[in-house]
């Protein structure tokens, strides 16, 4: 009880509110921009969280992403160009409103819908984190294996279109994931007699030029191949029904929103999935619910209260999986489990034990995250509509820069941003074929967790593989693994059967 | 060439590329068994070998499409369906230009941070960054490039104390 009082104080701190705050300005106005989403975000901003507290930099990095989730949806509703893949529903009514002068509107409904969703997946994160969490400590190294396991073949399976694809990613994932030390001989392995690369390749590099480089290098391809073309500024009315969202407007959309938050839960507990998903599935329940569904896609509110919800309480909820069992279920989070690492905390079931104080500390930065998200909203959307309209030319060679010297800043090494521009490389074809640079990075998180249970399986078993039927939670898990893959491979021979029958 | 050409070509490279992997480059840069546990190169092995597995499966699998003269759209279902997908996959000689374009004044910067300091190599490397996206008047970009680099100098210097690469 002491360090749940504890915690919740140091949130309350001024040095944790301000960083909390600018995390979540920054982060609306890094998601308006199109193109720029919250992982690509948070790569960008880890290198200044070295020199912070750790809860600083957690609430930081945590109000980020929830800024930058709610940052999409303005320039899905104004430009229909969403910042972010699960801000694609949003545009979908969300424009229509900006063409009858109702952007100001929509905007206030994605507001409060992201509000409400974020908020709602937050009390269901504090509420089940800890008590979950002291259940998977009984989950020995057996288990541990299974688990990893089963996270990547699930971010390899579902995350991806093709589980080849996904699997390959994954496991050259593992294989940058092992250059280094090794963990039982502590010599140096895959290294290639380079010595920077004896204490292993940095996640900051890493993820920095596979998720921000490689995607401005795409970008800039569009750009210029499209001449450089631009979104046109957009007009609000200036009707006051035009521009608010009215109490009744928002009662009727409460079973949507309570039904979206609900399902963004359900999608962001379970590793792979992500907030496009839970945004397209409750946008969809909501147009099937609907009294009135041939509304849909003309500009009604319940869609974009159904999007933003749904996807914004993905963002607490994707937090479970990372806290309960310290596995990342997808970008946003696999780059927070590295700030935490950065922090010298493994993410998982002994993180409530070890450093409880500064888990409920995070839990009190993430509630406050939520208000501090509706008052900015509130207050500050109009200025960060203007977000939407930073020039290209001007944004491009701006965010390059800040990614070679973010690569530089972690640890002030030039070796560091040389990996930055050959990730960037890698992400770029990896973007190019559509291999999985989710299923890569989680495989490059995790390595180290999986090959340290693995050993610890091999050493205590004595090279006995009958050991896992011994441990039937282990079992139970590696047939998941199995169901997985062949669920997979038989849902792609399924759909390529369908198409070719339908052409 | 179609996407499934160039799949499979992905493919051969990727495959390829573990057979290294297994061959030369794990055996020689991992170190020796040290008589308890598992092997340190146990889990490079097993990984690398999901990649070639993987890889020779998608080769039979468009390789028999091929064969089979079913290299039409049927084949391509599994790639990203964008507004502009055709675009966005394409990597053809002029798409490489374009990222060699681009990746050229970023790995010169590196060096030319020691030969002529942190905030011209940093001013001429924005002004370079701007011409290629297309800005082309002068006081603009000269303007950005000036606030950019002196920003970024201050930031790291005296927010964060850390060396200038340069200094």
């Amino acid at each position: 009880m002491e360090s749940i009082i504890a915690g919740l104080l140091d949130s309350l701190s001024p040095i944790s509110l301000l960083f909390v705050f600018g995390g979540v300005a920054l982060g609306v106005a890094i998601g308006a921009i199109p193109g720029i989403n919250g992982p690509m975000a948070i790569a960008l901003f880890i290198p200044l969280t070295y020199y912070m507290s750790p809860l600083a930099a957690i609430g930081f990095l945590v109000g980020l992403n929830k800024g930058a989730f709610f940052g999409g949806a303005i320039s899905a509703i104004l430009l229909r160009t969403p910042g972010t893949p699960e801000a694609a529903a949003t545009s979908w009514d969300g424009y229509p409103l900006t063409q009858q002068g109702k952007g100001e509107k929509a905007l206030r409904m994605a507001l409060y819908a992201s509000f409400a969703g974020d908020l709602f997946a937050t009390i269901v994160l504090v509420v089940i984190a800890a008590p979950l969490a002291t259940v998977a400590l009984y989950m020995g190294p057996p288990e541990m294996f299974a688990l990893i396991t089963l996270a990547l073949t699930v971010v390899a399976g579902i995350g991806s279109k093709s589980i080849a694809r996904g699997l390959i990613a994954a496991a050259f994932g593992l294989t940058a994931g092992m250059i280094g030390t090794e963990p039982v001989t502590a010599l140096p392995r895959l290294t290639f007699d380079i010595y920077q690369l004896e204490s292993g390749l940095s996640l900051i590099p890493v993820a920095i030029g596979l998720l921000a480089f490689s995607e401005i290098l795409i970008q800039l391809e569009r750009h210029v191949g499209s001449g450089g073309s631009q979104g046109s500024a957009t007009h609000f009315s200036s009707r006051p029904e035009d521009r608010l969202v009215a109490w009744k407007e928002l009662f009727d959309n409460l079973k949507t929103l309570f039904r979206s938050s609900l399902i963004g839960v359900g999608v962001g507990a379970m590793p792979g999935l992500g907030a496009p998903v839970a945004s397209f599935l409750s946008y969809d329940q909501a147009q099937k619910r609907s009294k009135t569904p041939d509304k849909f896609g003309k500009g009604n509110l319940e869609g974009i209260a159904a999007s933003e919800s749904a996807n914004s309480a993905v963002v607490g909820a994707s937090l479970i999986p990372l806290f309960v069992l310290g596995i990342p279920g997808n970008l946003a989070v696999a780059m927070l489990m590295g700030a935490f690492m950065i922090h010298g905390m493994m993410p998982g079931p002994l993180l409530f034990e070890e450093n409880s104080q500064l888990m409920y500390g995070v839990f009190g930065s993430l509630v406050i995250a939520s208000f501090f998200l509706l008052l900015i909203g509130r207050f500050g959307l109009k200025l960060f509509c203007k977000a939407v309209q930073i020039p290209a030319v001007i944004l491009y060679p701006i965010v390059i820069f800040t990614c070679i010297m973010g690569s530089y800043l972690g640890q002030s090494s030039i070796f560091d941003v040389i990996v930055m521009l050959v990730f960037g490389v890698i992400g770029y074809f990896m973007r190019k074929f559509d291999y999985s640079f989710v299923a890569f990075l989680i495989g490059f998180i995790l390595v180290p967790e999986w090959e340290r249970a693995l050993q610890q399986v091999v050493i205590t078993s004595q090279f006995d593989p009958f050991m896992f039927f011994t441990r039937p939670v282990a079992v139970i898990l590696m047939l998941l693994v199995l169901y997985v893959v062949i669920k997979t491979f038989v849902g792609n021979i399924r759909n390529k059967g369908y198409k070719e029958t339908r052409a | 060439m179609t996407r499934l050409h160039r799949d499979t070509l992905v493919c051969l490279g990727i495959a390829l590329g573990s057979v290294v992997l297994l061959a030369w480059v794990i055996p020689a840069y991992t170190p020796p068994y040290p008589g308890y546990g598992a092997s340190p190169a146990l889990v490079p092995n097993v990984a690398v070998s999901i990649m070639l597995v993987m890889s020779i499966l998608a080769l039979v699998r468009n390789s028999l499409i091929i064969w089979w003269g079913k290299a039409d759209s049927s084949g391509e279902s599994d790639y990203p369906e964008e507004g502009d997908s055709a675009s966005f996959t394409q990597v053809g000689p002029a798409k490489l230009m374009h990222l060699i374009l681009f990746m050229v004044p970023c790995a010169l910067l590196i060096p030319a941070l020691d030969w002529i300091g942190f905030i011209p190599a940093s001013i001429l490397f924005l002004l370079v960054m701007q011409y290629l996206v297309g800005r082309r008047t002068v006081v603009g970009p000269v303007l950005l490039a000036v606030a950019m680099s002196a920003l970024m100098y201050v930031v790291m210097r005296y927010g964060f104390s850390v060396p200038i690469p340069g200094t």
